[in-house]
This record gives C-alpha cells, sequence and structure tokens, in this order.
C-alpha cells in the first residue's frame, strides 16, 4: 500500500520547497515476541517471561519508552536489568533527530542480543501508521503514533495470550500524553514512578535523570545568571554580526576565566576572554556558544591567578563569589595586554559527555544531594542525587550532566557508572582512557565476524599473484616484547656490485577490506594507543599480534618497497610489490646491535645488518646535511615487576645505532611511497607535513643560548640543525640535550591532509618535500590508506570511491590528526600516574636537576635520571612569599638574592603528594641552592607546602 | 501542430455540414466535446490539475516560490507559464519540434492570466519590494486534438483553484532584519480567489459560420480562428485572431458575441464541478493518469 508524505520545507538559500516522499505500508510487519503465535517472525527478540520485579506491575510486561525518556533516561535503559523494550520507529527517527549520541546508544542496546530490545517499524505498518491532522503539530502527531502503536500491541498480545498476562507499558513524562493514553486503557506510568517501583534495585533510582520539574525543586529561587537567548534570536544575531559563534575553553587553572574561539574565517578576532561567573553563564568546556562582545573599555587582560573552586558547600557560596571576581577584576587591570573580552549570551550546541571524577561528600550526613569533582579542571563541579554517597566515596564515578537552571551555581547531573577504587591501577588507566576519548571497548561481535578464519593460510590465488620471496634473509628488528612487528628488512649483494634493499610491511589492507565494521572500528580508532603495561589495539588482536605480525618462520603476507642501491646509497630503482616473505628472525634492538658489532658472526643475516646498517649511515648523513633536525625529548621505561605490576624501576630510553637503522630505512620508505601515490593520485593521496614553526616561537630557544654566549639560527631547518650541533659547552655534556629538547616544544604538530585539500606538503624535521606513513599498518590506520592507495597505483587492488573522495579524506585525517593527538596525551597521562606509583614505592628522593623554563612565579625543573619535569614556585597562600623579580628578556627570576637563569643545575627533593587522591601530584622542592625561607634542608623530612604539579 | 489531411471532398462535406448547424460528431456549433478534469494530480506540485477535452490531454502544475516582484509592481507577485509540447502528443514535438508552439502558448498564457483582474496578484505579495509568491505555471500537452487553448485554460484555471501556498509570516527583529518563517504546519495554507480567473474560448471560422471547440478535421476546414478570454461574468480580457485568413468585422462581432456567450456557461459548471470535487476531501477515489 502506498502513500505519500508531504511537508514543505525552508531551503538555505530562502526559498520555500515541498517535499514529497512515497510511503509504503506492509503488513509483514512482526510484532517480535515469543508469545506471538500469528506473527511469522523467525527470531522473536521479545521474551515471553518478561518478568521484572516491580510494586507497579506485578504482571510481565514489555516497556514502550517514549521519545523524552530515551533522550533523557538513556542511562538507565542501558542498564542490564532493564530488558524487553519495544523501540518504536517514530521515537528512534526523533531520537536520531535531537541526539546522535543518544542514537548511537539505543542502537548498540538494540543489537545487543542479552538486552532483548526490539525496533517496532510502526510508521511503515499498516495498522500503525498515522497521518498528521488538520492544527496537529507535529510532536503531537508522533506522540499520537506512539500512543496508537502501543494501543495496537496492547491488542495484539491480548489475542495472542487469549488475555494472558503478558501487557504492555507504556513510559512517558509527558502528562498530557498520560492522559490521553490512559484515555485509550493504555498502561501508563510515568519513568521515575516505574523506576522507583522497581524491586531490590536502589542504585538505578540514582541513574534518573533530573527531568525539569525536579530541577526547581532542588535549587534556590535566586536568579544567579542572566537568561540565555532563544536560538532564533542568536542565529539573527550571528548573521547581523551582533554576536559571535565559537567553542568555549574553560580555563585550566582559573575557573572563573575562559576562552572562546571563534570559527568564522576572516574574523577581527578569534578569540573572545570571558572573565567572571555572570558572563561566563553556564557554558561548559566545549560547548558551541554564541558570544557578545563589549565595547573596547570594558577589556580585560587574562588573569595569571591561580583559582580553583573548593568551596566546601554549595548555596552559601555567593558572597564569597562576588569578592575573588572583585580580585580578580582588581589583578586583571594592572596589565595593560588587554584581550577582546565579552559574554555568553546563549548556548547553540551542549558537548557535554559524561563526564570521569570522584564524589565530594556533603557534610550533612543524611543528603542525598551531593558535589561531584570532575578529574579534568575545566569541567565545573556538578550536583548530583544519591543515596549511596557512602559506599561512592573514595570510588571513580562518572556522572552525566542533566541540565544547567539559571539559579543554581551548579549543573545538576545524575550517577552513570562506578569506575572502581580511586588511586587502583585499572580504574586509573580506564579514568585516562574515557577522559582522552580512547575507545577501548573490547571490539564487536560485527567487528569480529571479519576477521579471517582460522587456521589461516596462504592461499593458491596469493601465491600466484604476490612476489614470492620468502628465500630472502629477511629479518625484523623491533623494541624488546613487541607483539604487533609491522616492518622487516632484508639487504643483498647483486651480481652487478649494487645492492638490493627491501623493506617488508605487513599486509594489512589484505585483511582489512574497505567499508565492512572492522575497517570502519579501525578507523574510528585510528591509532593503537600504548600505555606503559597495557596496549589498546586498532585492530584485533589475532590480526595484530599474530596474522599481520611479521613474526620470524611464517609465512606471512607484506607489502614490500625494494631498491636497488649503489654502495653509495644512491637509489637505482624503485620497486613496490606485493609479497610472502618468511622472516628469519625477530630480533631486539639489542641482539641486532650485539651482531654487527660480534665479529665471529658471519651468516646471512649479520651480513645483511651490516649492509644495512652501513647504507642507513650514508643516509642519515645526507639527511642531516639536508637539514634534518634531531631533536630531543626524555623519554622513560618503566621496569614493571611481573607480578604486581607496579614499576619498580625507571630509565631514560637508550638509543642503539639500530635503531636509527631501522628508522633511517622506514623514512626512505616512506618518502618513496608518498612521491608514489602523489604522482598516481594528485588530488588524493594521504601524505603527511609538518609545518614551519612561526618565527616567534624560537624566543625562547634563541634568548636561552644567548644567556649562555651562544647563537642560534632559525632562519631554515638547516641552519638550526648545523647551530644545535655546534652549540655545546665545555663540562657541561646534558646543555645540548637540554636546548634540543627546548628546541622541540618549539615546534609544530605533524599532521595528516590530503593532497587535494593543501598545496603545503613541506615535512621540517625530516626536512623532505613529501612524507606520508606507510610502514605501520598494524597501529596507525593513515599507513592502511596509504596501503590501499598504493596497491590501486600499481593494479594490485581495486580501489572504491571513498578512497578518490577528497572530502571523505580530509574528514578522515582530522579525524586521525584527533585520536593521534588524543593517544599522545593519554599515552603522557600514563607515564605520569605510573611516575606517581614510583615515586609512592621509592619514598622522598633527592635528585639533581636542571631547570627549564624560568616563569613569573615559579621555575620548572627537568629531572633528567628520570625525565621528570616539576614546577617549584615560590608563591604560597600560606606564608608570605618571597621577594621575586622576573626579567623577560634573560629570562632570569631573583628569589631574594639568588638569580635563577635557564639551565641552571638544581637540587630538589621529589616526593608523591597523595592529599588529593583525585589529582595527586609529583611534589618538588628545593634543596640547592640554599635560599633561606624559600629553600628546604637536605634531610627526608616532609617538604613545606608547595605546590608543584606536573606539567603534562 | 498536429493537422490531419482532409481531402476537397471531405472539406466540402464537413462545411455544408457546419452551414446547416450540423458537425461531424453530432454537436452544434457552440456545443464543446465530453470534458475530464480532475485536480491534485501530481503531489510533488502547489496545485494540480489534468484534463481531457475529446481526445486532447492536459496537463497542469503550478509551483509557489519565492521571489523578487517586478519593480514597476512591487506589491504584487506575477506568474510564470511555460508549455512543453511533449513527443507523446505527436511525433511532430520530438526533438525541438514544439519548441516554437510552445514559446507562442506561453506568450499568450501570460497575457491572458498575468494580469490583476484574472488573478489577485496582491494576495501573491509577501513584503513589498522584497519577496512575493511566483507561481510557475507548467502546461504539458498530452495529446493534441485540437482546441488546445480551450483546453489548457481551464486546466490552469483548475489548477489555480487546487494551489495551495503554504503560508508565512514575515518577523522582524529590533534591527530591522526581516526573516521568512514558515509555518509548521502543512495544513496551515493560503487559497487563491480564481472566480475571475477568465477562460479561452476559440472560435473557428469555417464557411460563413463559426464553431466552438473545433477538432482537428474542423481545424483543417478553417483558416481563420479567433481566441477570446472571457471571465464568469462575462468579460472579454483578452482577443486575438490566429490562423493566416482575415475576418471582416461584422463578423469579429459576432463571433465576440458568441464567445461571451459561451464563456459565461462554460464558467458555472467548472466552478461547481470543482468545488463538489474538493468536498469529497482526501478519501475521494483518484482517477490519475491510467483511469
Amino acid at each position: 500500500m502506498l502513500k505519500s508524505k508531504t511537508f514543505v520545507k525552508k531551503t538555505r538559500s530562502g526559498g520555500v520547497l515541498k517535499i514529497v516522499r512515497e510511503h509504503y505500508l506492509r503488513d509483514d510487519i512482526w510484532c517480535g515476541s515469543e508469545v506471538c503465535k500469528e506473527c511469522k517472525d523467525e527470531a522473536p527478540v521479545l521474551q515471553e517471561d518478561a518478568c521484572i520485579e516491580s510494586n507497579l506491575c506485578s504482571y510481565p510486561h514489555y516497556l514502550i519508552p517514549d521519545t523524552n525518556v530515551v533522550l533523557h533516561q538513556i542511562d538507565i535503559l542501558e542498564d542490564p536489568l532493564i530488558r524487553n523494550i519495544i523501540i518504536l520507529q517514530t521515537v528512534l527517527q526523533e531520537v536520531r533527530h535531537r541526539s546522535a549520541t543518544v542514537y548511537k546508544r539505543i542502537k548498540d542496546a538494540i543489537h545487543d542480543k542479552e538486552k532483548h530490545f526490539y525496533t517496532f517499524t510502526n510508521e511503515h505498518h499498516r495498522e500503525t501508521f498515522i497521518e498528521r491532522e488538520q492544527g496537529e503539530s507535529a510532536n503531537d502527531r508522533n506522540d499520537r503514533a506512539i500512543r496508537v502503536a502501543a494501543k495496537w500491541y496492547a491488542d495484539h498480545l491480548a489475542k495472542a495470550t487469549d488475555n494472558g498476562p503478558l501487557k504492555v507499558v507504556l513510559l512517558t513524562n509527558d502528562r498530557a500524553n498520560k492522559e490521553k493514553a490512559e484515555h485509550h486503557g493504555l498502561i501508563v506510568y510515568r519513568c521515575e514512578e516505574y523506576i522507583k517501583s522497581l524491586i531490590g534495585n536502589p542504585e538505578l533510582v540514582d541513574r534518573l535523570a533530573l527531568t525539569p520539574d525536579d530541577q526547581n525543586e532542588i535549587t534556590g529561587s535566586k536568579l544567579l545568571f542572566p537568561e540565555h537567548l532563544p536560538l532564533s534570536r542568536i542565529q539573527t544575531g550571528i548573521k547581523n554580526g551582533m554576536f559571535l559563534q565559537g567553542t568555549f575553553h574553560a580555563n585550566r587553572d582559573n575557573y572563573l576565566e575562559g576562552t572562546v574561539f571563534i570559527h568564522r574565517e576572516g574574523a577581527v578576532t578569534n578569540e573572545v576572554l570571558l572573565q567572571g561567573f555572570q558572563n561566563l553563564n553556564r557554558a561548559v568546556h566545549q560547548d558551541v556558544v554564541a558570544v557578545e562582545l563589549f565595547p573596547k573599555e570594558r577589556w580585560v587582560a587574562p588573569s595569571s591567578v591561580v583559582l580553583q573552586d573548593d568551596n566546601p558547600d554549595d548555596e552559601d557560596a555567593e558572597e564569597d563569589e562576588t569578592e575573588t571576581e572583585n580580585k580578580l577584576k582588581s589583578v586583571a587591570s594592572e596589565s595593560s595586554a588587554l584581550k577582546p573580552t565579552g559574554r555568553v549570551v546563549g548556548i547553540i550546541k551542549r558537548n557535554w559527555r559524561p563526564f570521569c571524577g570522584m564524589l565530594s561528600q556533603s557534610q550533612i550526613k543524611e543528603a542525598t544531594r551531593h558535589l561531584f569533582t570532575p578529574a579534568d579542571r575545566r569541567i565545573p563541579r556538578i550536583r548530583i542525587e544519591t543515596r549511596q554517597a557512602a559506599t561512592l566515596v573514595g570510588q571513580r564515578i562518572m556522572v552525566a550532566i542533566d541540565g544547567w537552571p539559571k539559579n543554581s551555581r551548579y549543573p545538576n547531573g545524575h550517577f552513570v557508572k562506578n569506575l572502581g577504587t580511586a588511586g587502583d591501577k585499572e580504574t586509573e588507566t580506564e579514568v585516562l582512557l574515557l577522559e582522552h576519548d580512547v575507545p577501548h571497548q573490547p571490539f564487536s561481535q560485527a567487528v569480529l565476524s571479519f576477521l579471517p578464519k582460522m587456521p589461516w593460510s596462504i592461499s593458491e590465488e596469493e601465491l600466484k599473484v604476490r612476489a614470492d620471496l620468502r628465500h630472502l634473509f629477511v629479518c625484523s628488528v623491533d623494541p624488546p616484547g613487541c607483539t604487533d612487528i609491522d616492518d622487516a628488512l632484508h639487504c643483498r649483494e647483486l651480481e652487478n656490485g649494487n645492492l638490493e634493499v627491501g623493506v617488508h610491511i605487513a599486509d594489512v589492507s589484505h585483511f582489512i577490506r574497505p567499508g565492512n565494521a572492522l575497517d570502519q572500528e579501525a578507523a574510528s580508532r585510528g591509532t593503537t594507543v600504548y600505555l606503559c603495561g597495557k596496549r589498546i589495539d586498532m585492530v584485533p588482536e589475532l590480526l595484530s599480534s599474530n596474522l599481520c605480525s611479521l613474526r620470524s618462520n611464517v609465512e606471512r603476507l607484506a607489502f614490500s618497497c625494494i631498491w636497488e642501491m649503489n654502495n653509495n646509497a644512491e637509489i637505482i630503482k624503485t620497486h613496490f610489490t606485493k609479497s610472502i616473505i618468511n622472516s628469519k628472525a625477530s630480533l631486539t634492538y639489542a641482539e641486532a646491535q650485539m651482531r654487527i658489532d660480534d665479529t665471529t658472526m658471519n651468516d646471512d643475516i649479520t651480513k645483511s645488518l651490516r649492509g644495512l646498517n652501513k647504507l642507513a649511515k650514508i643516509l642519515k648523513g645526507r639527511r642531516i646535511d639536508k637539514g634534518a633536525l634531531t631533536l630531543s625529548s626524555p623519554e622513560v621505561r618503566f621496569h614493571i615487576d611481573s607480578e604486581t605490576h607496579d614499576p619498580i624501576d625507571l630509565q631514560t630510553k637508550e638509543l642503539m645505532e639500530t635503531n636509527s637503522m631501522v628508522e633511517e630505512f622506514m623514512l626512505l620508505a616512506n618518502i618513496s611511497v608518498a612521491q608514489k601515490i602523489y604522482d598516481e593520485f594528485s588530488e588524493c593521496a594521504l601524505l603527511r607535513k609538518h609545518p614551519s614553526p612561526p618565527p616567534s616561537n624560537y624566543d625562547i630557544l634563541i634568548k636561552a643560548a644567548k644567556s649562555r654566549d651562544l647563537e642560534i639560527h632559525t632562519d631554515s631547518a638547516k641552519a638550526l640543525a648545523d647551530s644545535l650541533n655546534n652549540a655545546a659547552i665545555e663540562r657541561f655534556p646534558y646543555f645540548n640535550t637540554l636546548l634540543r629538547i627546548l628546541a622541540t616544544r618549539c615546534m609544530m604538530q605533524a599532521v595528516y591532509f590530503c593532497s587535494g585539500m593543501d598545496n603545503d606538503f613541506h615535512h621540517y624535521g625530516l626536512a623532505s618535500p613529501i612524507y606520508t606513513h606507510f610502514t605501520s599498518p598494524i597501529r596507525r590506520y593513515s599507513d592502511i590508506i596509504v596501503h590501499r592507495l598504493l596497491a590501486v597505483a600499481m593494479n594490485a587492488d581495486s580501489t572504491y570511491p571513498d578512497l578518490m573522495d577528497k572530502h571523505k579524506q580530509s574528514a578522515l585525517c582530522s579525524n586521525l590528526n584527533y585520536r593521534h593527538k588524543m593517544a599522545q596525551y593519554a599515552q603522557r597521562a600514563s607515564v605520569a600516574f605510573h611516575t606517581q606509583l614510583f615515586f609512592k614505592n621509592r619514598g622522598i628522593i633527592n635528585e639533581e636537576g636542571f631547570i627549564l623554563f624560568v616563569r613569573k612565579n615559579a621555575i620548572i625543573i627537568l629531572i633528567p635520571k628520570f625525565g621528570l619535569e616539576g614546577t617549584v614556585f615560590f608563591e604560597n597562600k600560606d606564608k608570605p612569599s618571597p621577594h621575586l623579580t622576573f626579567d623577560t628578556e634573560g629570562p632570569t627570576l631573583k628569589v631574594e638574592e639568588h638569580t635563577f637563569h635557564m639551565f641552571d643545575k638544581v637540587k630538589v627533593t621529589i616526593s608523591l603528594d597523595a592529599s588529593n587522591i583525585q589529582h595527586q601530584r609529583i611534589r618538588m622542592a628545593l634543596i640547592e641552592p640554599v635560599i633561606p625561607g624559600v629553600s628546604v634542608p637536605v634531610p627526608e623530612s616532609e617538604p613545606e607546602a608547595k605546590k608543584p604539579k606536573l606539567d603534562r | 501542430m498536429a493537422a490531419v489531411q482532409v481531402s476537397e471532398a471531405e472539406k466540402v462535406y464537413l462545411m455544408h455540414g457546419v452551414r446547416d448547424g450540423l458537425r461531424l460528431d453530432g454537436r452544434r456549433c457552440e456545443d464543446y466535446r465530453h470534458m475530464e478534469i480532475e485536480t491534485d494530480v501530481v503531489s510533488n506540485t502547489d496545485g494540480s490539475a489534468k484534463i481531457s477535452l475529446g481526445h486532447t490531454d492536459v496537463l497542469v502544475g503550478v509551483k509557489a516560490e519565492i521571489g523578487k516582484p517586478k519593480p514597476t509592481v512591487p506589491d504584487e507577485g506575477y506568474l510564470e507559464f511555460f508549455v512543453d509540447c511533449s513527443a507523446n502528443a505527436t511525433p511532430e514535438f520530438e526533438g525541438r519540434g514544439g519548441e516554437e508552439l510552445g514559446v507562442e502558448l506561453s506568450n499568450i498564457l501570460y497575457k491572458v492570466f498575468n494580469n490583476r483582474h484574472s488573478v489577485d496578484l496582491r494576495s501573491l505579495c509577501i513584503c513589498p519590494g522584497e519577496n512575493c509568491w511566483v507561481l510557475y505555471v507548467d502546461v504539458l500537452l498530452l495529446q493534441c486534438d485540437g482546441n488546445l487553448f480551450d483546453a489548457i485554460s481551464i486546466a490552469i484555471k483548475a489548477a489555480l483553484f487546487n494551489t495551495r501556498i503554504p503560508k508565512v509570516h514575515i518577523s522582524e527583529d529590533e534591527e530591522g532584519g526581516k526573516e521568512i518563517e514558515l509555518s509548521d504546519d502543512p495544513y496551515d495554507c493560503m487559497r487563491l480567489n480564481v472566480e475571475n480567473v477568465p477562460c479561452i474560448v476559440t472560435l473557428c471560422k469555417i464557411g460563413h459560420r463559426h464553431v466552438v471547440d473545433a477538432t482537428l478535421q474542423e481545424k483543417a476546414c478553417s483558416v481563420a480562428s479567433l481566441l477570446i478570454s472571457v471571465t464568469h461574468k462575462g468579460m472579454v480580457t483578452c482577443v486575438r485572431k490566429m490562423g493566416r485568413g482575415s475576418l471582416d468585422p461584422e463578423s469579429i462581432f459576432e463571433m465576440t458575441e458568441a464567445g461571451k456567450r459561451v464563456g459565461k456557461t462554460l464558467h458555472a459548471p467548472l466552478m461547481e464541478l470543482l468545488q463538489k470535487e474538493e468536498s469529497l476531501g482526501k478519501k475521494r477515489q483518484k482517477v490519475g493518469f491510467l483511469g
């Protein structure tokens, strides 16, 4: 049966369009219940025995939630206790329209077999489809559609069970809807009512999101914030330039300050400063907001004050608020560097996600309302209602925000999940993964279904089309304990005296076909994340550690890049091919180094390694001549106890000749491939660039060198590399490393991009005109795309539309860049956490360090032994601060009588400050030079209350 | 235009018949052939009608779009016409064959309908000088069996009657910026007053007499015809002579009188029919193109 759906729509250009869609109604849509004999459903989803103990419904029943219940109470619906739910198509469509995240979550719940969620396509069912009536709003129509479908179910089930006990229950929070439904003889409950009636599950009640009615009850009547403007006013305001649209970023150190980054291109101001409670007007970090710019005379400068919102209780805090705000202003007005300032007039899009953090229990014993302190300091504290406060104290929990009424100081939220005891390694790892948005759930069944069947072997067809390189003496060189080996190398002498060098990369794109669930999952994860003692794979383990991993003495599929080189490492011929290899050895860097150095060993693998090493040295020399930078950052490795998994020792990573040997050939392969795919696909090659930093970035480096009477040239990468090489001070061997660490901080981030969308391809750090990532497809998705492009270029594989679409590829690149950045942050956070664990076990340590930066009121110190950075503050809340003089030219800081320069050697004592369990930190205090009143005595007494923080 | 070959003998027979007030299909000189009208036949237009007159089949669709009013009349909307001579109608229309006729027809339709005596163009104004509704009237010839103008005009009147223009209102913010807002309810729409929309009556001069609604054969016997657009009150809004032959003033007068008479009697049953059809509402069984 055919119906047409008609609606009118306004187009962007202001036109009016009448849109007509054909709508087919069917009579073969089943109810999905086990009890129903009439419907010919082969695998009914809804159980016959749909029992859940409830005071209200003693009979088995199916639940039908309406749209708002799904949108707001998704946390409840996701609970394993809640099963046998009918999600109507009307509801699903509305949810999709209103919130993409909730839609994804409800879809996941529907796919979960254990949950017994059934989607009923009521809009296509002949008996439940309704047309919008005259004078009926779209919402009313949908509500009616839900009621009609619920009624249909009630009648249908009654017929199927001969008026048996099975019922349907409609959940709605809309009063009018509820009345109408009751009028039609349906069983209807409000969501709260129903959840509270469930026997034996009090924790579910905590997860109820607060509805607007409830919110009014629990907040004072005094208005704290100006009202947000309606969206229509905001839109016209943005159009005529009265408001600016941007993303709100809260200040990490000062909860009363934030910045809005304006999206519009060519805007005069692209950053707007917001200061004060009223002006922030309930914006939460990452929200898209509309701001109004103040006239110039009200502009202020960003304050450098550290302010933390640590009022013990909520409501009485208002007086303090104005006080702190005044303080803020007086500090600000001193400075002359005024910035565009404004206020938030409305929120365009909330970007709330569930936040990790801890509960700060209310001081009143029996209270059910508590404040929640998120781990991310940029997020305000959230008020939640819970009856299990006593059990949640000391636990890491997740909380979602429900709303922020204008008469409440804090946003209201509800409890979502308990992650575990704070300080616990598993819990903290979970927290840092969640906070860095690293997807780390186990791979879904859909993803796993695309894995090859085991036992796996190379098929006949593959043998036919691939180059057989099994006879070559290929070996891999990796860090110890590496199970995802993506690259292997070989080198042999040819008859004409030239050398043949091969880089063999795991052929991951053979296993991950474009567009399937496995591919989508990998694309979304973007990268494998390495934490201390834990790896979050981008592809399932079967691939990452087995089928793709180029382990020794097994046949593996590879993508090979083979060069013919002369003894001077000049490339004579480049050749790419899909191949089959059989690695003869998986070595660690140290093992490889030993073989090269051991003159008694003369087997084929060793000879091959020596050849590679010789060529690598030439290649490296040539690269450095061209101006490639050798940068440095202190990296540490933990020795992890095999039993307790606690770090027992810590050392900085050591670099061997073989490290740079492998690196050199990977660079060469990447550059060769980049050139090849760019030649073939100039519009859609996925490349990696490293923009040269703006000259001002180097200011600090130049100043620092100058303080030691050295000159650093930063006109080009080459000049920088040379002057870094020449910068050395006698009796201070670590100075050069320090300079290089500093230079690293001046650099820009390298990013992926699509060649059709950009015209600057240069890779500054490597001094290469073109670059890409080809050599680690197991752990980077970018490499998979590059593999596919290369395979298409040499007719080894077929192409697909998305690969050639530069806009799609550009979108992919931004996801990859985001994931890489987040992975890096997560990695650093993990190192920081393990460093803390380490110092927890070691107690207080005295160590030597160097001053890396000099700030207005603090110095930042690097401890080379641990690769650890910490801050020593000279200002303190509790006691009078010493006399400080800061000179920006040096930069130097004079504390009382002593002047601190960059790179000065100091002695500090390091300990773990566990007073705040959520933000445990490494505490550093000065021992040497001795400054009375500032430094602390050497013995291992507890240092004074300095407030250092881990700067990572 | 589609033409039939008529032999000399046939011509004489036909002309003698007309002289005696008898036509080949048994009609009298001022009779129309059997006519069928259905409105709302194309769902993605704002108004549509299909008419078959004898074997002449015409489909008319009206689309309303927001445009800028003409500078000379800032407070009026306007109509645009496009006639598509489908090759379905006759093989001669294939390729660009129907183009010339199409342009001619649309020019005439523009003259007849796009004036404030026919349609209340003021009601199409949204915001004087800035926005107005433009009604795009698309005419599709499906089959030609003579008397295209009359069929088209009746179909246009029916389609305009059927047209529902979405209601808009203009919201103004403090700075004077104007924004067109669309009603959320698809039933909330504006109707046109089609009372004064004229119908075209074509009179064919055959011998010394004239006939209305000439078939192709009758057309072949005629040297000139007069096109008269008449409102329901009998007011003539447009007269145009077609064909190569000449007409003497006396017969023009006679023909105009006849046209008025016929036109008046055409409007009343048409309106009655359209209203009756509409009263059936949504439950009406649609005939469409296959009926």
